[in-house]
């Protein structure tokens, strides 16, 4: 038995001690040389920016976490979808999978300027977005997950003549979850990004647009007081996911 | 009944089994034993209807297999327990038989885990039972599917040899109790001694089992090249083991794979 499994709360001491270390030495940092708050503000300044104004961040968090939430849900379910529809049809896979999985290597953030082409600024435009970097983890992590059911375990359906709509539902798709879900937990980190990215170029509104004006105005404080609202949704989302996981894992 | 003529199965030029034919009466336990790729599971799963007769046919009480599958009269043990690991046991128990369309029974699914030594192991996960206890949760699936005939292919191929003494004497007691007809694949002579009515001895070498067998090709495919009854009173215990009758059986059936080797 190791330590951290006979008293608890080592682990939580350690990371959350090297935090506040962490916050200490900015802090000392910003004191020891005299930093112009303009170019490093001290944590309590920042602290002080999001406490002085809380609407703002909490209105602009709310924007961003609408585009991460329906784009995300979007790019979830189409990419799951079309994992489906390329398992079930191997034409299908042989032709274009290479291509999805080929496709990880592009940097999507480069087709936002094309998106600003075709779609112009706006909400449906940065959704769509956040999609298309959802989608690529997804629908790769599922197709891989759904070639996973041991052949064992088909031999012994097939030995009762089961039906493949139920073999699929009570055996494939449990087997592929843990894929899936690797999938879907890379997707919540890439669409916190795409939201970003889709408020600097796509749209006018949310955190990554605060952060763009507050970059023209030299307002470092108010930059990183909207990065640490971004870093705590980014959080709150990936826990979700990894709880939503726990509730149906079994590996 | 079973009844295997002139089967011969054959996966493109590699030609796994030649000519077999065997009959296999309702009740039975016959035990068939060769070497590791001679096609002994070719043939218990082209009986289970898992693989296609290239020639010759098969038939379960005068039914092509694919229509016994139907009717869940075929249950099959794999030497991997083939559990579903986030199912409990007596979930696992119940499964196939939701699966195959029958009417489910939980209560006869619990008495029949107590029967296997499985009591108070109902809610545990694959993953919490050791390797013997992931079999017998097998078997009482294949059992409890209702099937007439169990078709085991090594399924303690995976256990320390203890264990498979112990899983022997059981899978005897349930034999006697549920009056299956059972087809037992191993490669230990042992084993096939102690549990058969029956003993088939098969032999052969698939051409691609190999390296040289696969740049030559000339690989036979397995045939029954001897069969042996069982001359052992039943019912049986590990006190048989010891015995003398028990070794010259086992030293016959070991002088007919060898004499074919």
């Amino acid at each position: 038995m190791s330590v951290a499994e006979r008293v608890p709360f080592p682990a939580v001491v350690l990371p959350v001690s090297a935090l506040l270390l962490a916050v200490a030495g900015w802090w000392a940092l910003t004191v020891a040389l005299a930093l112009p708050p303009f170019l490093l503000p001290s944590p309590a300044a920042v602290a002080a920016r999001l406490a002085g104004n809380p609407d703002l961040y909490l209105a602009n968090a709310v924007e961003t976490l609408r585009k991460i939430l329906v784009g995300g849900a979007v790019g979830i379910a189409v990419g799951f979808s079309l994992a489906l529809v390329v398992w079930a049809v191997p034409v299908l896979k042989r032709a274009i999978y290479p291509y999805l999985v080929a496709a990880r290597v592009l940097p999507k953030i480069a087709v936002a300027p094309i998106f600003l082409i075709y779609f112009g600024v706006g909400f449906e435009t940065a959704i769509l977005f956040v999609a298309v970097i959802v989608f690529f983890p997804v629908v790769v992590g599922t197709a891989a997950g759904l070639d996973r059911t041991p052949e064992a375990h088909l031999d012994l359906l097939r030995s009762v003549d089961a039906d493949p709509v139920r073999t699929f539902l009570a055996v494939r798709l449990p087997h592929a979850l843990p894929d899936v879900f690797a999938g879907v937990k890379q997707s919540v980190t890439l669409a916190v990004v795409g939201a970003v990215v889709a408020e600097w170029i796509l749209s006018n509104d949310g955190l990554g647009s605060l952060i763009l004006v507050a970059s023209e105005n030299v307002q470092v404080d108010v930059m990183l007081a909207a990065l640490a609202v971004l870093l705590s949704i980014g959080l709150l989302l990936y826990g979700g996911v990894a709880l939503c996981y726990r509730a149906v894992a079994w590996d | 009944m079973i009844h295997v003529e002139d089967l011969s199965v054959a996966y493109g030029d590699l030609r796994a089994l030649d000519d077999v034919s065997v009959d296999i009466e309702p009740g039975e336990f016959v035990t068939v034993v060769g070497p590791s790729g001679c096609g002994k599971t070719t043939l218990l799963r082209t009986i289970g209807g898992l693989e296609s007769p290239t020639a010759g046919r098969v038939s379960v009480d005068g039914d092509p297999p694919e229509v016994a599958q139907a009717d869940a009269r075929l249950g099959f043990v794999f030497q991997d327990h083939t559990l579903l690991p986030w199912k409990t046991a007596l979930e696992n128990v119940t499964f196939l038989r939701r699966m195959a369309g029958k009417d489910p029974d939980p209560e006869g699914a619990r008495e029949l885990l107590a029967t296997t030594g499985l009591d108070g192991f109902e809610d545990a996960r694959p993953a919490e039972l050791s390797g013997g206890m992931k079999q017998r949760v097998a078997i009482a699936r294949a059992i409890h599917l209702g099937a007439d005939v169990l078709l085991m292919d090594e399924p303690f191929g995976e256990l320390d040899e203890i264990t498979r003494d112990e899983m022997s004497v059981e899978i005897l007691r349930l034999w006697r109790e549920n009056r299956k007809t059972v087809v037992f694949v191993t490669h230990s002579v042992p084993e096939a001694v102690f549990l058969g009515d029956r003993c088939l001895v098969v032999a052969g070498s698939p051409a691609s089992s190999g390296p040289a067998a696969s740049t030559t090709g000339d690989g036979t495919p397995g045939r029954v090249v001897a069969e042996f009854d069982i001359d052992l009173p039943r019912p049986r215990d590990e006190s048989v083991f010891g015995s003398e009758a028990f070794g010259r059986q086992v030293a016959q059936v070991r002088g007919a794979l060898h004499d074919d080797a």
